[in-house]
């Protein structure tokens, strides 16, 4: 029998929670829609695969057409866009349903529950990306044939790590402007579309935004054109983990300081 | 299991397949190397080698850049030294020959340092006795069982040797240095391994790419360490010094290359990106007298990495076409046979 004055362990709260948000997330109407833009990349390949080389000379190769869509779609703009509609709401959506109350009352403690709905997040995003990837990637590869397949696989696990690598981080991120702001979309494009153009920038400011990390980790350096051209810079890798993993503890650890004192007052 | 479990799982079994699948073809792909692009037999070489590169005929035959540049392949226009070739030995380069791997040794060896791989499909009978009865002065020797082809043999700068290391591999180069490889090559043995440097530089070349070249520190040292300041008058600019150099191209769908230099530190580096981008900005300040090289300059990128210069070209067959000198347009131009009588 469990003692019911203490409450329910970390783990086994934070498993519940996962359980139960996990079937909100799978099947909502914003993971129909994030499915339809993750699954553009695949689109795309199949495009270039049955249409271009007939109609059209092409002039990328399917492996430079692969890093085009890792670096330019998954990493620089859909996945923190999945990011930002998933992991904002991880909190948003229970105030707006005014069904946070349900949550709070119950013997758990709010650390579990943003671990729980984070988990699930991580789960949800994973689902709908890295199958994508894989599908883009073998669509575009073999399109000549199983010639150059071989050599691009270390090219695809390290992708694979790095896209996952961003929607932790986008979601630790999104998941902090969640819990602290009560309209934390705006900000959140704010950040994606305008803060993350200083990656381009020269000196240390780079440095301050996450795709200069992110980026720097994938191998595909497609060429880039004016300011970008020039002063684009490519951090050391040890440097770059380092900075991305410290990001997501900080940015977990802020949510669930920040999720665990504060008062939720639900407007009726 | 729920719903969405299942979901999940279903996602995971898909990538897991995906990246199973992946790692089963790059174990089983056939262009699989003993270190990066450089295949088994390559390994033979002598520990001191200070670079290598590599051509994939067949990628190359096989290119757009072949098409448009080496004319009718099989028919009357086809170069005379291959007919002969062909004629002579059964050997046709184009169709036989797959890859060719060019190593060379420190310096102080000079150029008699030099060892070619060629790897190919060859009519070991019928080039054993081209050999032996069109060329002159040729002499053979049996090296631990592999019969050795002995050019030049007595003179000042030491004989040169061709070997089959077997029957898909030629090895043609100064004597020491086929001997040497024959022996590692029959031994077993793979000494380039210990050349640590350069094997992580081969490690780091492209895969499928249609030709490449590394090279460590003491090749580059023969290069010049400043170029001429665009200001004349003795002026110059200082080149910081490369460590080491790792070259790709491609020539499939368009000409591409990639070359990665590694400075002595991030500083050096950044100049050298610098002096890098200055080259390429006083090839487009000569776009007023002609414009494609406005494009040519613009199809150049250089990034840095930490203590590494990325140099990217990449240029369509067109802007080649319209760099090429103009050829006068024959078919309109030239007389009619009956013309003039």
């Amino acid at each position: 029998m469990r003692d019911t004055s203490r409450p329910v362990p970390f783990g086994r709260a934070a498993r519940g929670v996962f359980d139960l948000a996990l079937e909100g997330m799978v099947w909502s109407r914003r993971s129909v829609l994030m499915a339809v833009l993750v699954g553009l990349p695949v689109v795309i390949a199949i495009i270039y695969r049955v249409f271009l080389p007939a109609q059209l000379k092409p002039r990328l190769t399917p492996f430079e057409l692969y890093g085009g869509l890792v670096v330019f779609v998954y990493l620089r703009n859909l996945l923190p866009l999945v990011a930002l509609f998933y992991a904002t709401a991880l909190v948003a959506d229970e105030v707006e349903g005014k069904t946070l109350t349900y949550l709070l009352t119950r013997p758990i403690r709010r650390e579990a529950i943003l671990a729980g709905k984070f988990a699930a997040y991580v789960a949800t995003t994973l689902s709908l990306a890295l199958p994508a990837v894989v599908l883009t990637f073998f669509i575009l590869l073999t399109s000549r044939g199983r010639a150059g397949l071989g050599g691009a696989v270390p090219d695809l696990l390290r992708d694979l790590g790095v896209l996952a690598l961003a929607l932790l981080v986008y979601g630790a991120l999104f998941t902090l402007l969640g819990v602290l702001l009560k309209r934390p979309v705006i900000p959140g494009l704010f950040f994606l579309f305008v803060w993350e153009l200083v990656a381009n920038l020269p000196g240390y400011l780079p440095r301050l935004t996450l795709t200069a990390y992110l980026r720097s980790l994938v191998r595909h350096r497609p060429a880039e054109e004016g300011i970008s051209e020039i002063f684009g810079q490519v951090l050391p890798s040890a440097l770059c983990l380092e900075v991305l993993a410290a990001a997501v503890v900080v940015f977990l650890a802020a949510a669930a300081w920040i999720f665990s004192t504060r008062e939720y007052v639900m407007e009726q | 299991m729920t719903r969405s479990r299942l979901v999940v799982l279903s996602s995971l079994v898909v990538v897991g397949v995906g990246v199973v699948g992946a790692l089963g073809a790059l174990y089983l792909d056939p262009a699989r190397a003993a270190v990066g692009p450089l295949p088994a037999e390559g390994l033979a070489l002598p520990s001191d080698t200070r670079f290598v590169l590599g051509f994939d005929v067949r990628r190359f035959v096989d290119s757009p850049f072949y098409r448009r540049f080496a004319g009718d392949r099989q028919g009357p226009g086809r170069a005379p030294a291959f007919v002969d070739l062909e004629e002579k030995t059964g050997l046709n380069p184009e169709r036989d020959v797959d890859r060719i791997v060019v190593a060379g040794r420190g310096t102080e060896k000079g150029p008699e340092g030099g060892i070619v791989l060629a790897s190919g499909r060859f009519d070991r009978t019928k080039l054993s006795r081209a050999i032996e009865t069109q060329t002159k002065g040729v002499t053979t020797k049996s090296h631990g069982g592999t019969t050795v082809y002995l050019f030049r043999e007595g003179s000042r700068r030491g004989a040169a040797a061709a070997a089959f290391l077997d029957d898909d591999t030629l090895v043609l180069g100064s004597q020491p240095s086929v001997e040497a490889t024959i022996s590692n090559h029959a031994g077993g043995k793979a000494p380039l391994r210990a050349n640590a440097g350069l094997v992580a530089l081969l490690e780091g070349v492209k895969p499928g790419a249609t030709f490449w070249a590394v090279g460590d520190q003491s090749v580059l040292s023969k290069l010049p360490l400043s170029l001429p300041a665009p200001g004349g008058e003795g002026a110059s600019v200082a080149i910081p010094p490369v460590k080491s150099v790792v070259v790709t191209g491609d020539l499939d769908p368009v000409v591409a290359l990639e070359m990665t230099g590694e400075a002595a530190d991030a500083r050096a580096a950044q100049n050298l990106a610098d002096v890098v981008r200055g080259l390429v900005a006083l090839a487009s300040l000569q776009a007023g007298q002609r414009p494609e090289l406005k494009e040519l300059a613009s199809a150049v990128s250089v990034t840095t990495d930490d203590t590494r210069v990325h140099v990217n070209l990449r240029v369509p067959y067109e802007l080649l076409d319209s760099l090429a000198p103009k050829r006068p347009a024959t078919s309109s131009a030239e007389p009619s046979p009956g013309a003039g009588r």
